[in-house]
């Protein structure tokens, strides 16, 4: 196998070093390594049709065939192994005429299906026999086997399939899923879904990438298309922080379909790089492209005449908003504007309208996305580490050759599905040891080497008591100790009422499990730490991020190469909206506004004055607005009244301001109040660039023409600031890139510095002070119970094949999940005597809600006492039940879990 | 055969009655020139007229919508927009078909691609418009050609070896995989 | 028209006090003469289509001819670059459009030597028998027009008479009169029918006889000769040195022609002669022509005696079209139709010029090949443009009266020069 990373090398048992002969040429190899991979290495390119480098080869299409010497029959390549003195030739004409038989077996049951196919002129087969040229074909049989079109995604067409078997080896082996088999059926060997159900899996789509022929297709393309038609624009996906690489292909302005890196075509390749990812993307980026294309985008500006919207011109609408906004500006000052930017858009959006709001509007009122939890990673960590940016500690490269990992607070496979990939990886190829927490048992917490299946909410008892575990069996890093004896000892000093048992207690967890849980951790040379809205998006989100921090300092993370702290971003630029100052405390490159020099910096820059104005952050703007403080509000892509329950009164706050403006690409519940909506484009039709949670700068490139007349939000707002007599020029993206560029030396790059971790400044001063309070056990502390009456715990999470509100609007992830049913586990709906299709009466103690009624599902990875919503859903609107919270620290705002209680429903 | 330069010649201007015997001679020849519109020349079966999209015999379309043909346009006038027929599954059929006659060169190669042999070059040539727009033919105005001018584009077929001229020859008709839902053929 | 401005003679102003407008003075007792530059085209009627020439005259005499070129320009070659090697033979259809079957030839001629291919022999001959045919037909057309253009128009009715029996020839071979396409990468595209090869049969027994007319009309003709004798004389050496080629070269007295000297088709299993001429003027490219329309005669009745049986096109798996009933029902077919059309075939990367002899002198393809399935350049040596850069040249000292006779002498056709 290959081992080209020194750390890869540590780690697995590299065999021998031998030397065989391949056409004559003296060649090393390690031992034990699969000849193809060797050849190919070399460069030699031998056809093979159920390879790929990311998995174990497997054998079956009999192309790679190569003559070694002592052997009669032709060798299999990729099956066999390197053998010292071997003596390989590859281009005899024997090979040749044995691969043509190999390649004739299969033309031979081929059906003539080529006009129709959607894989045709991408087709591994026909690329093989018109470079053979085979000639006519003897003893032509077809297979008659009818199309399985039962999946809600893929069809299997098998008359087609050449039975190489790489879909079931790539989901067998990368995504640990194992969704699909071989079956012998009618006398044929056909891929199915495991017990020839319709195919449930989750949809990743990298079996349609590698398939060589038309045998899987996607249904949300069908022939749509034929490959040599389309405009291949790679672009940088819209839904998680991942920050995969799409390529989108287009016909007439219009994307038919996403594929990435990962194909048939890109099997040649070390096996080794699979750990810089296996080129593939989810589900939610492969399927989830119909909403570009959406008939429900806005395509004119809407006004509001007499209380209903109406289509308006772009020039009245801009005038109207230009004249306004100036009027209210100069009526009651820049205090009376405020304005919200979702981290869905580019950072050259986001760096503009910050500049627009904070120079040309005068205000410091403008808050992002980020206010929903990530602000609590940013805070902390900026607390604990030092820097001003903050982003992960190990690119994923490294998560794949961590030795530990521990996952807290994060469903990695719902949420970020390909970064999953690399936590299998490590699983499977790398023997990691992986440690899941969490209440839920989820996919990934049963391939985890260790679940921890935690009481609900006792997340941070269970940080706690891992630091305490570790500190008490003398398990703290060596270097940690020397560094920093006195933090350790105000560590200790800290958790001396926590115990073993009191934290068995806690969590549920029986202590020897936890005890082995923290040896794995504090004796890992490369562990990483990820975690992500299971511990920042609820109550105490701040205190546990510096929890998990004593945590990872406790196990030397900060010390040992490889190893880390890494906070998951759940929205694709959640990284770049803080970077570029998307939130009122932040100016950009993670300056903060309250500082002085920092404002004079940009003051300067900018050449405009910024006054030391207080940062005014979305809960106060949204009182702001109630008290008739706010007199216009600039909403981009942000749908506060969709997003946060009705108890934070978002909707009565816009009522009460003279002048909403809201610029997204669809007409969202906030969109709806508002008196100007402005057709956005969406992340397929404008430049710009996104921060990954990893740090990475991606590019999003133009895919198509803007649908409509919709307009990138940086054109907008520039038009806009033109028209009201502050002129940001900008040509395009680019210059604002440039910009940026300038402002923030070395952000654009997609290959991150390591983060620089400086601990020192954060546990000499006040750290004393500061740990010992979050260790106090205070009562209710753990929210393991709600308030009387409420015995359930309801949580607002992601699914797997949605993100945010945006994919809604793709017709094919539609398709796939549109389930607004409440899940519950397996022993409450016994307990409540609930089947599936009942549904069921929430109530919980948040004011003016009322009972919501709501189906239900089944759902066997729930523990007993906590239920799941998917939070993409508002019909019927379960997030009201929620009573919101604020952070004291970071004024983030807890909406996504609260108690409720369940009474079984009338229907 | 060099002309000579006698004076004789010259004087008696012999190469000029020579010449107006032979253009004397043409007077009484037959003569070649007709009245178009009211005769028309019969043009040979190959030849490359405006195109048209032909069905089977029983009223099938040939078309699969496989858009070969627009790939072997050289003058990249075809456009195909190709999706599957709503209420029966799996089979594949051009929604749209667009052939500009303002840019067809008339090669014939979308003919010789058509793995269906859904097009065909007809005799028609007449078909000039006041109208630009006209010219950009789509599927309704295609299959109206390709009905009207059926023998034509079936004898062009022939003469061009796209298609055996007897019917009991091979006729390549593709056929549609079935679905498991509903488990019966098309 | 355009006369030097600077120096109109104009009267002393003195003479007319008051009064602001000079008048020219005509009652000079000396003609002034002076150089006159007059642009002729690019819608003359005898420019054969859009040329432009600048004169610079002394009277009516030429002392400098400058050719504009360009006015036809469509970016052919460009256009080369982005299909595959298939998909350009159409477009060298529209190079020299009278002599589209020549275009292709010479284009395909070249691919099959980037491939380094060998096509059958009844392919070869048919390329023969047609590129001959197509050669009669071209050179018919220039008789007419170059006679036309000097002011005979009879001759221009009887050639095209002949000419039209020919493109009713080439309608039934490929389908198209003009535009054929009928040249195929490896062969050709449709065999010649027998009732096909009895009509050229026919047209050949006549062809003599309507020879002597049209020399009946002109060899003699002392209008004709004296416009084309002594017009437009080049020696052998600067002809050679233009680069000129085909009948404007041999008519100078070189004895120059691809299809003897680097013979290609079946022009070696043929008996015939390179027609020569010796004052290198307009009369003997006349007299040259006509003498290779007798040759051509003699060629294509030659290879339709011998035409061989068997295949019309290569079996190649790799480069040519399958035949479409095996389209139908062979997979492996299919795919070549897919591959072929979508993707084209690859050529060795490399680059090669070939040249052929069309009608009006070497039109030769030069292609740069990366590898892939379409080329990387193509360029084409079309002998009108050569052609025109020798007009200067064999225009100096004649009068406008014969610009349209040099023209013509090349042959030239602007869809090719301009490309």
């Amino acid at each position: 196998m290959g081992t080209r990373d020194a750390k890869t090398a540590r780690l697995m048992s590299a065999g021998a070093e031998i030397e065989l002969t391949i056409n004559g040429e003296k060649v090393k190899a390690t031992e034990g390594r699969s000849l193809y991979d060797v050849l190919s290495g070399m460069g030699v390119i031998i056809p093979a049709m159920c390879y790929h480098y990311t998995f174990t080869p497997f054998g079956s299409c009999g192309m790679c065939l190569v003559e070694v010497e002592g052997k009669k029959a032709p060798v299999r390549s990729c099956t066999a192994s390197v053998q010292a003195g071997m003596v390989v030739r590859t281009e005899t004409p024997e090979m040749k005429e044995a691969q043509k038989k190999a390649l004739i077996k299969h033309l031979s049951t081929h059906p003539l299906d080529c006009p129709v196919c959607d894989a045709d002129g991408h087709c591994e087969l026909q690329d093989f026999t018109f470079q053979f040229g085979i000639g006519e074909v003897p003893n032509v049989k077809q297979k008659g086997i009818p199309e399985d079109t039962r999946s809600t995604v893929l069809d299997f067409n098998m008359n087609r399939c050449i039975v190489c078997g790489q879909c079931i080896n790539v989901c067998k082996e990368v995504q640990l899923i194992d969704a699909l088999t071989f079956l012998k059926k009618d006398g044929f060997t056909i891929v199915t879904a495991k017990e020839d159900k319709p195919l449930a899996c989750e949809f990743c789509g990298d079996c349609l990438a590698v398939c060589p022929v038309g045998a899987i297709t996607n249904k949300f393309s069908k022939y749509l298309y034929k490959p040599w038609q389309m405009k291949k624009t790679q672009t940088t996906c819209p839904y998680c922080g991942d920050g995969c690489q799409l390529q989108v292909e287009t016909k007439d302005n219009r994307i038919v379909r996403v594929t990435s890196k990962l194909t048939w075509k890109s099997k040649w390749g070390d096996r080794a790089e699979t750990a810089k990812g296996h080129g593939g993307i989810c589900g939610r980026g492969r399927f989830g492209f119909q909403m570009v294309n959406s008939p429900n985008r806005l395509k004119l500006p809407l006004m509001r005449k007499d209380g209903r919207l109406v289509e308006t011109p772009w020039l009245d609408a801009q005038d109207f908003v230009a004249e306004r906004l100036t009027k209210i500006k100069m009526d009651h000052g820049g205090q009376a504007i405020a304005g919200l930017i979702s981290a869905r858009c580019t950072n050259e959006d986001i760096y503009l309208f910050q500049k627009f709001m904070r120079i040309g509007m005068g205000t410091n009122q403008v808050d992002g996305t980020a206010r929903y939890g990530h602000l609590n990673v940013v805070a902390a960590l900026r607390k604990a580490f030092g820097t001003d940016r903050i982003r992960m500690m190990n690119n994923a490269e490294q998560v794949t050759h961590a030795d530990a990992i521990f996952i807290i607070g994060s469903d990695i496979t719902e949420t970020h599905p390909v970064f999953n990939v690399r936590v299998k990886e490590a699983l499977r190829k790398y023997k990691a040891k992986v440690i899941v927490a969490d209440p839920i048992t989820t996919h990934i917490a049963r391939l985890a080497t260790h679940h921890l299946a935690i009481k609900t909410g006792s997340e941070s008892r269970l940080i706690q008591g891992l630091v305490k575990i570790i500190l008490d069996r003398g398990l703290c890093d060596e270097t940690v100790l020397q560094k920093y004896p006195n933090a350790v000892e105000v560590l200790k000093q800290a958790a001396a009422g926590i115990t073993i048992e009191t934290t068995a207690e806690a969590t549920g967890i029986p202590a020897e499990r936890l005890a082995e849980a923290a040896e794995v951790l504090a004796k890992s040379e490369r562990g990483v730490v990820l975690f992500e809205d299971g511990i920042t998006k609820r109550k105490d989100g701040y205190q546990n991020v510096l929890n998990l921090v004593d945590l990872a300092l406790v196990c030397g993370l900060f010390e040992k190469d490889g190893a880390g702290l890494n906070a998951l971003c759940e929205e694709n630029n959640e990284l770049g909206l803080v970077d570029m100052g998307g939130a009122s405390e932040f100016l950009p490159g993670g300056l903060e506004y309250q500082n002085a020099a920092a404002r004079g910096k940009f003051s300067k820059e900018w050449r405009e004055e910024m006054p030391d104005l207080p940062s005014v952050d979305l809960p106060q703007i949204l009182d702001r607005a109630r008290k008739g403080e706010i007199k216009a509000l600039y909403i981009v892509g942000e749908n506060p009244v969709g997003t946060l329950p009705a108890s934070m009164g978002a909707a009565e706050a816009l009522s009460k301001i003279e002048l909403v403006i809201v610029q997204d690409p669809f007409l969202t519940e906030t969109g709806r109040l508002a008196h100007v909506v402005l057709p956005a484009t969406t992340y397929a039709e404008k430049e710009g660039s996104f921060t990954s949670m990893e740090g990475k700068v991606n590019p999003v490139r133009m895919v198509i023409e803007p649908i409509g007349e919709s307009k990138p939000d940086w054109e907008i707002f520039s038009e806009l600031a033109w028209r009201m007599g502050f002129p940001l020029e900008y040509g395009s993206a680019k210059e604002i890139h440039r910009e940026i560029a300038k402002t923030i030396p070395g952000y654009f790059t997609t290959k991150p510095e390591p983060l620089t971790v400086e601990l020192s400044g954060y546990l000499n001063n006040g750290y004393a002070k500061e740990a010992p309070s979050r260790y106090a056990v205070k009562p209710g502390h753990d929210q393991a119970t709600g308030p009387a009456g409420y015995p359930f715990t309801l949580v607002l999470g992601q699914i797997l094949y949605h993100s945010g509100k945006y994919s809604t609007q793709a017709e094919g992830l539609m398709k796939i999940y549109d389930k607004a049913l409440l899940q519950i586990g397996p022993a409450d709906a016994e307990r409540l005597q609930l089947a599936a299709g009942d549904t069921v009466v929430l109530t919980s103690p948040a004011d003016g809600v009322g009972a919501i009624e709501v189906g239900i599902e089944i759902q066997p990875a729930l523990p007993a006492g906590l239920v799941f919503f998917p939070e993409h859903f508002n019909t019927p609107p379960v997030k009201d039940l929620i009573a919101a919270e604020l952070d004291p620290v970071t004024r983030v705002i807890y909406h996504k879990r609260g108690p409720v209680a369940i009474m079984k429903g009338a229907s | 055969m060099k002309p000579g330069r006698n004076l004789i010649q010259k004087i008696l201007m012999l190469e000029i009655v020579r010449a107006m015997w032979v253009v004397f001679r043409h007077m009484f020849g037959k003569g070649i020139t007709f009245q178009y519109p009211h005769v028309k020349r019969t043009l040979p079966d190959g030849h490359r007229g405006a195109l048209g999209l032909l069905k089977y015999d029983d009223g099938v379309e040939r078309c699969v919508g496989c858009d070969l043909c627009e790939a072997a346009c050289p003058s990249h006038c075809i456009k195909v927009v190709s999706e599957q027929v709503p209420d029966k599954p799996l089979v594949r059929y051009a929604s749209e078909f667009y052939i500009d006659m303002t840019k067809c060169v008339f090669c014939g190669f979308c003919v010789e691609a058509c793995p269906v042999n859904a097009l065909g070059m007809t005799k028609l040539y007449e078909y000039s418009t006041e109208n630009k727009r006209d010219l950009y033919f789509d599927k309704k105005k295609l299959y109206e050609v390709g009905e009207t001018y059926f023998a034509d584009a079936k004898a062009y077929l022939v003469a061009h070896r796209q298609e055996q001229a007897d019917e009991t020859a091979i006729q390549y008709r593709y056929k549609f995989p079935f679905t498991v839902l509903t488990g019966k053929k098309e | 028209m355009t006369t030097d401005a600077k120096q109109k003679p104009v009267e002393p102003a003195a003479e007319h006090p008051g009064v602001g407008i000079p008048v020219p003075n005509r009652a000079l007792p000396l003609l002034r003469t002076e150089k006159l530059m007059l642009n002729m085209g690019p819608q003359h009627p005898s420019t054969h289509g859009v040329l432009k020439v600048v004169l610079d005259l002394e009277g009516e005499r030429i002392i400098k001819a400058t050719p504009v070129l360009g006015f036809l320009h469509r970016g052919v070659e460009k256009l080369a670059e982005d299909g595959t090697y298939h998909q350009f033979i159409p477009h060298t259809d529209r190079l020299d459009y009278v002599c589209a079957m020549y275009n292709n030839f010479a284009y395909v001629r070249a691919v099959e030597k980037l491939l380094d291919m060998k096509v059958p022999d009844r392919a070869e001959y048919l390329r023969t028998i047609v590129a001959e045919v197509q050669r009669i037909i071209g050179h018919l057309f220039w008789l007419g027009t170059q006679a036309l253009d000097i002011g005979a128009m009879t001759v221009f009715f009887y050639t095209f008479l002949e000419r039209e029996v020919l493109l009713d020839f080439f309608d039934s071979l490929c389908g198209a009169r003009l535009t054929t396409s009928w040249y195929r990468i490896g062969g050709v595209e449709n065999d010649l029918s027998p009732r096909l090869i009895e009509d050229l049969y026919k047209f050949l027994a006549n062809f003599s006889e309507k020879l002597d007319e049209y020399n009946a009309l002109l060899e003699t003709n002392r209008i004709w000769l004296a416009r084309t004798k002594n017009v437009a004389v080049i020696s052998a050496e600067d002809a050679i040195n233009f680069g000129l080629s085909g009948p404007t070269l041999r008519g100078s007295g070189v004895d120059y022609d691809l299809r003897k000297y680097e013979p290609y088709g079946a022009y070696d299993k043929v008996q015939w002669e390179v027609p020569v001429g010796k004052n290198g003027d307009t009369y003997d490219r006349y007299w040259i022509r006509i003498l290779e329309l007798k040759e051509s005669a003699k060629i294509v009745k030659q290879c339709l005696d011998q035409l061989p049986a068997g295949p019309y096109m290569v079996e190649d798996p790799r480069v040519t079209l399958p035949q479409k009933d095996k389209v139908f029902t062979n997979l492996e077919h299919m795919i070549r139709q897919f591959k072929l059309f979508t993707q084209g075939f690859n050529t060795p990367a490399g680059e090669i010029y070939c040249g052929t002899e069309a009608h009006k002198g070497e039109l030769g393809f030069y292609i740069v090949s990366d590898g892939s399935g379409k080329p990387y350049r193509l360029k084409i040596r079309a002998p009108s443009f050569i052609h025109m850069g020798a007009f200067d040249h064999m225009a100096r000292g004649y009068m406008i009266a014969d610009v349209v006779t040099i023209f013509g002498t090349y042959d030239i056709v602007m869809g090719e020069c301009d490309r």
